[in-house]
């Protein structure tokens, strides 16, 4: 089959150069630059608008905002402080932990629920939710996860968190507090006690 | 003559690429002339992607800190001291961004520079500022070695005192998207993906490492080349691997291409992503078979913030034209934290700039602290934001919304 | 299950995209020995024209089925007039000049046309959604495509027949064949060699614009810098069969394409190669069918071999 219409590989006299030797010097040029210069000319005014425009951007006053409480989870922080005999002992496979709350700013925080988010492990705490905290205080809160079903667990979490859902009277949310590295590593030793320790 | 007209042309070609390429950089020092009436100049560097397939997020950080720049201009906040912002694109290469860099410390006005967008071109900038001991804020990179040195999982050593970053590392986000997917969404059996770069291969490990931690199961790994828009071979391979989510690190022009084909392939899973694809362009590329598809992103949702609400309002009155898209806020905080810095460096030289301006500037840097945009801004040992903050959100209708948020306490 | 026929279809789909596109590089190569890189961009020039006609001109909610033909219209006129402006004023006053001149041109045009679509067309910084034609996905055994790929599954083989036609049986068709062989002779004849020129770069731009299409269909996407890529590779299929041969052109891109898809999909199973498996790497092995296939025959799949001419 060949249906091709040129040559492979032409050498180096290929015909063009006489071909078009033909398509006439001079003529062109001059019309030619004066085309091209236009051009950029035009290219330049255009440049020049835009950047008028860009440097006459408004500048306007700031606006002092009414602040309306902030989110809770905006207000609260919530840290780890450690490993803690839970309220009923380290009977079941529990593991106790104590973690500060501290509500920054705004009007009192309910706390409504502690949750984790794996389906292996359920999560007690006292004092129980919900309860109150006060304005701009710190409270102790001792929470116990115990291992409902081990297949479920997992083994050596990370990054594990817990769900705190937080209400005062601006909203009412679910916010996942992460508990840093020493709550990581203290929990996946109490899971492996808790669970044996076949590695996975 | 025919050697004149070829002259002529080259010379018109060349002509034009120039007016093209000024163009595009037309508004490059956008804001610089906001009227200096006396006193100092301060020249606040900005590296960002302003042009290609990542400007959408590079404008918005260009734009926001020319509006913290214009903030301040305004409420005279530092004395006789007149701040000015030079944005340079960096294209998203690490190649420009270095050579942006070196021209950034040519300036002698640029007391601080915030930037880049991307990891790959932090990376090839720190050492450039490091040794000229100019102060660089990034409001985006999320790779932990940037801080905490390559070896950051065993020993986090900090390799460079000049760099500092408002945005949270993937060494939380990772994570925080694998307990997300494996607990809230149920989802055991995962197909990640990557783009080898040094964000999206980071993330993609980081989230890798932590599901498999928590007993979920890797069905198939695949790293795409970003420079393609055709994924169909990666979709067929997602859909026959029995996977029920895919993770993707990587950026948004990919995703959204991505996400398309692996549905259009007939696996109706959700995509996962982080920061990088949190921008109202991947749905725009992922159309409507995105919706449900998930990214984490860096800080609280804007409407939690009172103070994000404000600068959402500000920057509206400003009238940018291209939105602050996910890094606005953090652009705005690293903006003002290099002016807080200079503030203070200021103050403490009876309201005149010190000869050694730049290294007291990063110096003070370590110690700044206010109420930003995303919430308090202050830096740990690392360089690292003290305020870690991340929110999951979906792909709902056409729009993200936010649907979990989790502070790093630890 | 088996994925061997949906990924032979993809590498299909995809390879049928870079023939279309390389039939213009092949076109221009074999008559005036141009390598026109700035042929990807008149590729995303159509695709750019294409989009105008449907949102800027069409009224909103017309019916793909009216649309279509219309913006396949579009395409090749935004095409075919970029790709005769460039030939008459970028490489015509060059055509006497040492081969780099044209070459270095192509790269300038490549760069300015990019620049100016994403400086001059609305919205185009990043990249813009394509309209899609309803219905499907199609499931054919264990095999899914999509409109947009049926769209390309036809196209790109009535666009060979066609072109097939134009060239063996045409007077215009017979007068490019004449210039590619010799143009001296040829303009001897009575062929108008400056005419055939222009058709070449006309005919490769209308190729183009039906692959830009297909493209924005089956990807729902294009951007300014869509063409670059692609006309690489395309360029590389043109290569690969043969440059100068329309068919070559065709059977290069399928190959390469099925190359690509089949490293990405299986290079990974093979045990101690599963580094070198992802579609990062799929380039790499088709580069290297590429190299393989040159090795032993430099003139491509169906290329012609031809002896040194003195």
């Amino acid at each position: 089959m060949t249906g091709g219409i040129g040559p492979v590989e032409p050498g180096e006299d290929t015909y063009l150069r006489n071909v078009t030797g033909r398509a006439g010097p001079g003529g062109r040029t001059a019309p030619s630059r004066t085309r091209h210069r236009r051009t950029v000319r035009a290219a330049g005014a255009a440049l020049l608008l835009l950047a008028a425009s860009g440097s006459l951007r408004a500048d306007r006053a700031r606006e002092p905002a009414e602040a309306p409480p902030p989110y809770p989870s905006q207000a609260v922080t919530l840290a780890y402080l450690d490993a803690a005999p839970g309220p009923g002992g380290a009977r079941g496979g529990g593991f106790s932990f104590a973690v500060r709350l501290s509500v920054r700013s705004g009007p009192p925080v309910t706390v409504t629920r502690i949750a984790q988010p794996s389906a292996g492990l359920s999560v007690a705490s006292s004092p129980a939710a919900p309860f109150q905290t006060k304005p701009h205080s710190d409270s102790k809160i001792i929470v116990t996860l115990r291992v409902t079903e081990c297949d479920k667990a997992p083994r050596n979490p990370g990054f594990p968190f817990l769900d705190v859902t937080l209400r005062n009277t601006r909203a009412i949310q679910t916010h996942s507090f992460i508990l840093g590295s020493r709550y990581a590593r203290q929990l996946s030793q109490a899971l492996q006690v808790a669970c044996g320790n076949d590695s996975r | 003559m025919r050697q004149r007209s070829l002259i002529a042309i080259t010379a018109a070609l060349a002509a034009g690429a120039l007016t093209l390429t000024a163009c595009g950089s037309r508004d490059d020092d956008g804001g610089s002339d906001s009227g200096n009436g006396g006193g100092t100049t301060v020249v606040i560097g900005v590296d960002a992607p302003l042009t290609g397939d990542l400007s959408a997020l590079g404008l918005g950080i260009k734009n926001s800190v020319d509006l913290a720049a214009k903030t301040a201009n305004k409420d005279n906040y530092v004395d006789g001291v007149k701040f000015e912002i030079q944005a340079l694109d960096d294209q998203g290469q690490p190649s420009v961004g270095q050579q942006n860099a070196t021209k950034l410390v040519a300036n002698e006005d640029v007391l601080g520079v915030v930037g880049p967008l991307n990891s790959s071109v932090g990376e090839s900038m720190q050492k450039v500022f490091d040794t000229a001991k100019l102060v660089e804020v990034s409001p985006a990179n999320t790779n932990p070695a940037l801080t905490q040195g390559v070896d950051w999982q065993t020993k986090q050593v900090r390799p460079y005192k000049s760099y500092f970053r408002t945005a949270t590392t993937d060494a939380i986000q990772g994570p925080f998207a694998a307990q997300y997917v494996f607990n809230d969404s149920k989802k055991k059996k995962v197909f990640v993906i990557d783009d080898k770069k040094t964000y999206g291969a980071g993330l993609a490990a980081t989230f890798t490492e932590e599901f498999k931690k928590l007993g979920g199961q890797v069905v198939g790994t695949e790293h795409i080349n970003p420079d393609t828009k055709d994924f169909n071979a990666v979709a067929t391979k997602v859909k026959n691997s029995g996977a029920d989510v895919v993770y993707y690190g990587g950026e948004y022009p990919q995703a959204g291409p991505l996400s398309k084909q692996i549905k259009a392939a007939g696996a109706k899973i959700p995509v996962v992503g982080g920061d990088g694809i949190y921008s109202a362009d991947f749905i725009k590329l992922a159309g409507a078979t995105g919706n449900g598809d998930l990214a984490t992103s860096v800080g609280a949702p804007v409407e939690e913030l009172p103070s994000a609400k404000e600068f959402v309002a500000n920057y509206k009155a400003a009238g940018y034209k291209e939105a602050y898209e996910a890094y606005g806020g953090y652009s705005y905080d690293s903006g003002w934290a290099i002016i807080e810095a200079v503030k203070k460096v200021v103050e403490d030289n009876d309201g005149k700039l010190p000869d050694d301006a730049r290294a007291k500037v990063t110096e003070a840097m370590q110690n700044v602290s206010f109420d930003g945009v995303t919430g308090k801004v202050s830096f740990d040992e690392f360089g690292d934001a003290t305020n870690k903050q991340l929110t999951v959100y979906a792909v709902e209708n056409g729009a993200w919304k936010s649907v979990k948020s989790g502070t790093y306490t630890g | 299950m088996n994925e061997l026929p949906q990924q032979l279809v993809n590498g299909l789909l995809l390879g049928s995209m870079y023939g279309l596109i390389a039939i213009g590089y092949t076109m221009v190569y074999g008559i005036v020995q141009l390598i026109n890189f700035a042929h990807g961009e008149i590729f995303m020039t159509g695709a750019f024209g294409a989009l105008t006609v449907y949102i800027y001109i069409l009224p909103d909610g017309t019916s793909m089925l009216i649309a279509l033909p219309l913006m396949l219209m579009g395409a090749m006129v935004v095409s075919v007039a970029v790709a005769v402006g460039a030939e008459r004023f970028a490489y015509r006053p060059l055509r006497g000049a040492p081969r780099l001149a044209p070459l270095i041109t192509a790269i300038g045009l490549s760069l300015a046309l990019q620049q100016a679509v994403w400086a001059w067309y609305p919205h185009a910084k990043s990249a813009r959604t394509f309209p899609q034609i309803d219905g499907g996905p199609f499931h054919i055994g264990s095999v899914t495509l999509q409109t947009g790929d049926v769209f390309l599954l036809i196209a790109a083989p009535v666009s060979m027949a066609i072109l097939a036609y134009f060239v063996m049986r045409t007077r215009t068709g017979r007068g490019m064949q004449a210039t590619a062989q010799d143009p001296d002779t040829a303009k001897l004849m009575g062929v108008n060699t400056d005419r055939i020129i222009v058709v070449a770069f006309a005919l490769g731009a209308v190729f183009a614009a039906v692959g830009a299409v297909a493209n924005g269909l089956k990807y729902g996407q294009i951007d300014f810098k869509m063409g670059f890529i692609l006309g690489l590779k395309a360029f590389t299929a043109a290569v690969l069969g043969g440059i100068g041969n329309i068919y070559g052109a065709m059977i290069g891109g399928v190959v390469l394409g099925i190359a690509e898809t089949l490293a990405t999909a299986y290079i990974a199973d093979i045990p101690g190669l599963d580094k070198f498996g992802s579609q990062s790497w799929a380039d790499v092995w088709a580069f290297i069918l590429l190299i393989l296939v040159l090795l032993f025959r430099p003139q491509g799949l169906l290329g012609e071999r031809v002896a040194d001419r003195a």
